[in-house]
């Protein structure tokens, strides 16, 4: 976190884009839609795919938004959307500057976000700004098996003021969690889904992959096997 | 050489008879004769095969014979065989400068050590062949009328050509067939299934299963008569009339019985799934709107097509919930695979978007799907991997009699582009004159094989080809004034790569000069149709080893300039050219831009094309797919479009799972085989060759965020 | 601005005649039997089944294309007005009964 700090000073200049992807199939249910990957994160998930933009994002070269702007005028007729996705976009101070600037170019934003400032979501949606909003609650909100998840402290009254505000903000959301057996257990999870407003809110569950993982040592953990998947899955279908 | 030359070397024999005995030595010496036999040494035999199959004269012929006995007395050996004393004749015409007659007296056929190799590995030029007796005899035929072909068949030059890697003449194992074959289901429909030669005849079906079991029998004799691909027209619509006794759950036990037939056909030709296509509509093509249905029994039914819409539709709906649920162990089905069109009608058909949300979950879910872009007024067949006909006027007035429709393409031959470039030196105009000189030869193959076929087809019912020249509607079944010729190519991005310096993908310099490139072969090709009177169409190559094998080739003959450009991973030996006009496999691009970009080819390629957008493990929502379909259609000029997942099949617990994994997500087996598609159809990757493995290491899967 | 043509193609014929093509700096591309480079650039613009079903088609300098003729040629009149060159009127539209107006 320090060094997303250092990095972006004071000044109010545009999220660092890490990462750019002009079709996504699956980043937008039912939709399809360009994806930019803003640097620098608060949490250190330990089973996170995207952790160099979590643990180095200034070793990664930042590509130019009036590039990425200009591009995404050529694809109008096919994407729906731009996700926004990180990292944890909520922490760049430039973030709304840059939602109003596609706003303007007439594109629907979805926003992926850990909930961890609800100041700024609030604002957002104050502003009109988001058209969906995909957030992360990563466990039960219980102090210790939330921070095991995040692989730091967590204020959980955010992510709780997160939570409501989606749920009453009257737009599209999601409320997702990453599972693996070395950090849920089939209770848990059951819990989890009971934490939400059904007829509110949509929920998805996403199954740990052992890929590449910010803590090396997660990627000996595996996912939830095939049969008991489909078995937690079916409790958010 | 036909029935009469034994008989006349028979009598030759008995003339020379009294002749020979006189100086005839009496070697103890036993030959093991390529009729089952073990007969006593006759120098004689020597003699009559001379002047059987050459053109020399008797003395000569005579003189070689003496001269190889006096060689096999100094071997001292008890007995020997008729091939080993072949290849000695052989040897002595050479040492003779008898090489015309040498040529016409070779031996066709296959080294000990390889029958071995063969019997016991497995062949991997085509993955569609499984390993076993019935593929290993297969392999063996193909290789002796292989060799047959090029000496034979093709002049000299054209075979050098094949054999250098200049160009790539497809199927040389199936020199006796034509290629591909598309047709309708009418024909056996009006005529029931009524072969040459077969042992009982069937009238016209009057029930769907058995119109099912006509049609399965009838793709199978059709395989043994074609090189490729069998595909079948408009398939929903034309079981239609027989639909409307059943059930839902009836034609979902119809629909399941079909693809469970075609994609376990693997008992037939070599042990080889039938590749069979079959073409589904959701609406009524317009020019069978008007046309009268033929039903059960083989009789009008007094309705026309246009009123079966909904019965044709039912039938489209239940092949992709068959599809969508895979086979017994949760796999796609390989075979058929199918082509749904997409058409301005389309669009205006009740139901399209359900329907179009129904075959995107099974491209999503399972791969099948192929969609199949006909845009404007025009209407077309698919057939092969992407040999798509578009339907000309003397098609359409065939499409009032659909049994009529049977369209073929008699051979396939690709042009080695790379190798174009490294010769030009960055010369253009050298480069063009190359690219015209390999497309002259190639369509002088074609005009050979052309002849060859027609040989064969002139013998008529008697003749080898008796099911292609049965003629139950007043014509031949293979209509030769109406095949197509095709020549494809491979490799343009490394053409591209040599002569500019950048791939493809990487300029938009690139992409002109690759599209004049194929221009000038449309150009090229339709003068040589009109100089030829032969139809020679561009096609995508489906080069599922021919991308190897040129590259192989390439490094072997051309190693500087070769080995910058040649894609995969030369440790491994894993190395392949871009299939046809395809960009860099493993190149960052969005899907979007491959559609687009790739689509700008396609309308120079006749005989139809394809983008391939390789999932991985992806499971895109059914809807996002829908909408990028819909969009290809409208703002691009791309042909086709197949989404490509992977999976992974474990041979311990038989479970199948999505993504390629190393080890069985179930039971953690490592004992597993990825499944996903090659070319143009779907495979286990075991069977694929090196140059296809090369290729799936570096496909892009739109999964490459950032560049860390 | 780019004119795709035929030769054997009575519109495209029509135009020609019609305007001084060269002094309005419209290339004109003319799809023979003999020219890659036309074919190539057509298939640039993504035309080729347009050509297939019609010509001429003018392809404008944001690469949006025209092909209706009178289309073509009220853009062809306000070119010719820009750059002062003197262009013939319209006569009566040229018809295209023998189907030689498209690529073949």
């Amino acid at each position: 976190m320090s060094h997303f700090q250092a990095a972006s000073g004071s000044c109010v200049c545009l999220p660092p884009i890490k990462g750019f992807l002009e079709t996504s199939f699956i980043d937008w249910p039912g939709k399809l839609c360009a994806i930019l990957f803003v640097g620098g994160c608060n949490f250190r998930c330990p089973f996170c795919h995207n952790h160099p933009l979590v643990l180095a994002p200034e070793g990664m070269e930042t590509i130019d938004f009036e590039e990425i702007v200009s591009r995404l005028a050529a694809r109008k007729k096919w994407l729906a959307g731009v996700c926004i996705s990180g990292g944890e976009p909520t922490l760049s101070p430039g973030l709304p500057t840059m939602i109003a600037r596609l706003k303007a170019e007439g594109w629907a934003i979805k926003l992926d976000t850990n909930g961890s400032r609800p100041e700024v979501l609030a604002q957002l949606l104050a502003d009109n700004l988001l058209d969906m909003v995909a957030m992360d609650v990563k466990a039960v909100l219980i102090q210790d098996k939330y921070e095991r998840c995040t692989g730091c402290p967590v204020d959980l009254g955010a992510i709780q003021k997160s939570i409501d505000l989606l749920t009453h903000s009257g737009i599209a959301h999601e409320f997702r969690m990453t599972v693996a057996p070395g950090l849920h257990t089939e209770e848990e999870i059951a819990a989890w889904v009971r934490q939400f407003d059904r007829s509110r809110s949509r929920l998805a569950l996403q199954n740990f992959n052992p890929r590449t993982t910010l803590d090396a040592l997660f990627e000996k953990e595996q996912g939830f096997s095939p049969e008991i998947f489909s078995r937690i899955s079916a409790m958010v279908a | 050489m036909g029935v009469v030359m034994p008989l006349k070397a028979e009598t030759a024999q008995a003339r020379t008879h009294q002749v020979v005995n006189e100086d005839s030595t009496d070697i103890a010496l036993f030959v093991r004769s390529s009729q089952d036999d073990m007969i006593g040494w006759n120098r004689q035999r020597i003699v009559d095969a001379l002047l059987r199959e050459t053109f020399i004269d008797r003395d000569t012929a005579e003189k070689i014979s003496r001269d190889i006995e006096v060689t096999i007395q100094a071997g001292k050996v008890k007995t020997i065989t008729g091939p080993l004393i072949r290849e000695m004749v052989n040897a002595k015409l050479l040492e003779m400068g008898l090489e015309e007659a040498r040529r016409m007296h070779t031996r066709l056929g296959v080294p000990l050590y390889d029958v071995d190799q063969l019997l016991v590995q497995h062949n991997k030029e085509n993955a569609n062949v499984p390993h076993g007796p019935e593929a290993t005899n297969l392999t063996l035929a193909e290789g002796i009328k292989k060799e047959y072909a090029l000496l034979h068949v093709f002049t000299p030059d054209v075979a050098d050509a094949h054999l250098s890697g200049d160009l790539h003449l497809h199927d040389l194992g199936f020199i006796d067939r034509p290629y591909c074959s598309g047709q309708s289901l009418e024909y056996i429909k009006k005529f029931g299934l009524n072969l040459p030669h077969a042992l009982s005849m069937a009238k016209p079906a009057k029930h769907a299963e058995v119109l099912l079991a006509h049609m399965v029998k009838f793709a199978a004799s059709l395989q043994s008569h074609f090189a490729g691909a069998i595909g079948w027209d408009a398939i929903n619509l034309f079981y239609a009339p027989y639909l409307e006794e059943l059930s839902d759950d009836g034609v979902k036990q119809l629909a399941q019985m079909m693809i469970y037939e075609f994609s376990q056909q693997a008992v037939a030709r070599g042990g080889q799934a039938i590749f069979s296509d079959v073409n589904i509509y959701w609406e009524v093509p317009k020019h069978f709107v008007d046309v009268p249905a033929i039903g059960p029994g083989g009789v009008y039914t007094g309705k026309t097509y246009g009123e079966y819409e909904k019965q044709a539709q039912r039938f489209a709906w239940a092949l992709f919930e068959v599809y969508k649920e895979g086979d017994a162990a949760g796999r796609p089905f390989f075979f058929p695979k199918p082509l749904v069109h997409i058409t301005e009608k389309f669009f205006k058909t009740d139901g399209h978007m359900d329907f179009l949300h129904h075959i995107c979950e099974v491209a999503s879910v399972k791969g099948n799907t192929y969609f199949v872009f006909d845009r404007g007024d025009t209407a077309k067949i698919s057939e092969c991997c992407r040999l798509s006909f578009k339907l000309e006027a003397s098609d359409l007035e065939d499409a009032k009699q659909p049994w009529k429709m049977r369209y073929s393409a008699l051979q396939n031959i690709t042009i080695n582009l790379p190798r174009l470039a490294f010769q030009a030196q960055g010369d253009d105009t050298k480069l063009f004159l190359l690219l015209t000189e390999k497309l002259q030869l190639a369509a002088k193959a074609h005009g050979q094989k052309k002849k060859f076929i027609e040989r064969l087809m002139s013998l008529g019912k008697g003749g080898p080809l008796s099911l292609l020249a049965m003629d139950l509607d007043g014509e031949p079944y293979l209509k030769l004034h109406r095949c197509s010729y095709l020549i494809g190519m491979v490799g343009l991005n490394e053409l591209i790569r040599v002569h500019l310096g950048q791939e493809l993908h990487e300029s938009d310099e690139s992409i002109k000069f690759g599209l004049k490139v194929i221009a000038h072969m449309n150009i090229v090709c339709s003068k040589l149709a009109e100089a030829m009177d032969m139809k020679f169409v561009l096609e995508q190559t489906p080069a599922e080893s021919t991308a190897f094998r040129f590259a192989k080739l390439d490094l072997a003959h051309f190693n500087t300039e070769a080995e910058k450009v040649v894609q995969g991973n030369r440790g491994k030996g894993e190395v392949y050219y871009s299939n046809s006009t395809l960009f860099n496999v493993g190149a960052n691009m969005s899907p979007i831009s491959r559609v687009e970009k790739e689509g700008l080819f396609h309308p120079l390629i006749e005989a139809g094309s394809i983008t391939h957008i390789w999932l991985g493990e992806a499971q895109p929502d059914k809807e996002a797919l829908a909408g990028f379909v819909i969009n290809v259609f409208k703002h691009t000029q791309n042909d086709q479009i197949a989404f490509s997942p992977e999976f992974t099949a474990c041979i311990a617990c038989g479970k199948t799972s999505r993504g390629l994994s190393e080890s069985c997500p179930y039971c953690q087996s490592k004992d597993v085989d990825g499944i996903t598609r090659i070319t143009g159809y779907f495979t286990k990757i075991s069977s694929w060759n090196k140059g296809k493995l090369g290729e799936l290491h570096d496909r892009y899967r739109n999964i490459d965020r950032f560049n860390n | 601005m780019t004119l795709f043509t035929k030769d054997d193609c009575v519109l495209c014929a029509q135009l020609k005649k019609q305007f001084d093509l060269s002094a309005m700096d419209v290339q004109v591309e003319v799809l023979d039997n003999n020219d890659a480079g036309a074919l190539a650039h057509l298939a640039w613009h993504g035309l080729v089944e347009r050509a297939r079903k019609t010509l001429p088609i003018l392809v404008l300098d944001d690469s949006s294309a025209l092909h209706e003729f009178p289309h073509i040629e009220s853009r062809l009149l306000e070119r010719a007005a820009r750059c002062g060159v003197a262009a013939r009127r319209p006569g009566k539209q040229a018809g295209c009964e023998s189907g030689s107006c498209a690529l073949r």
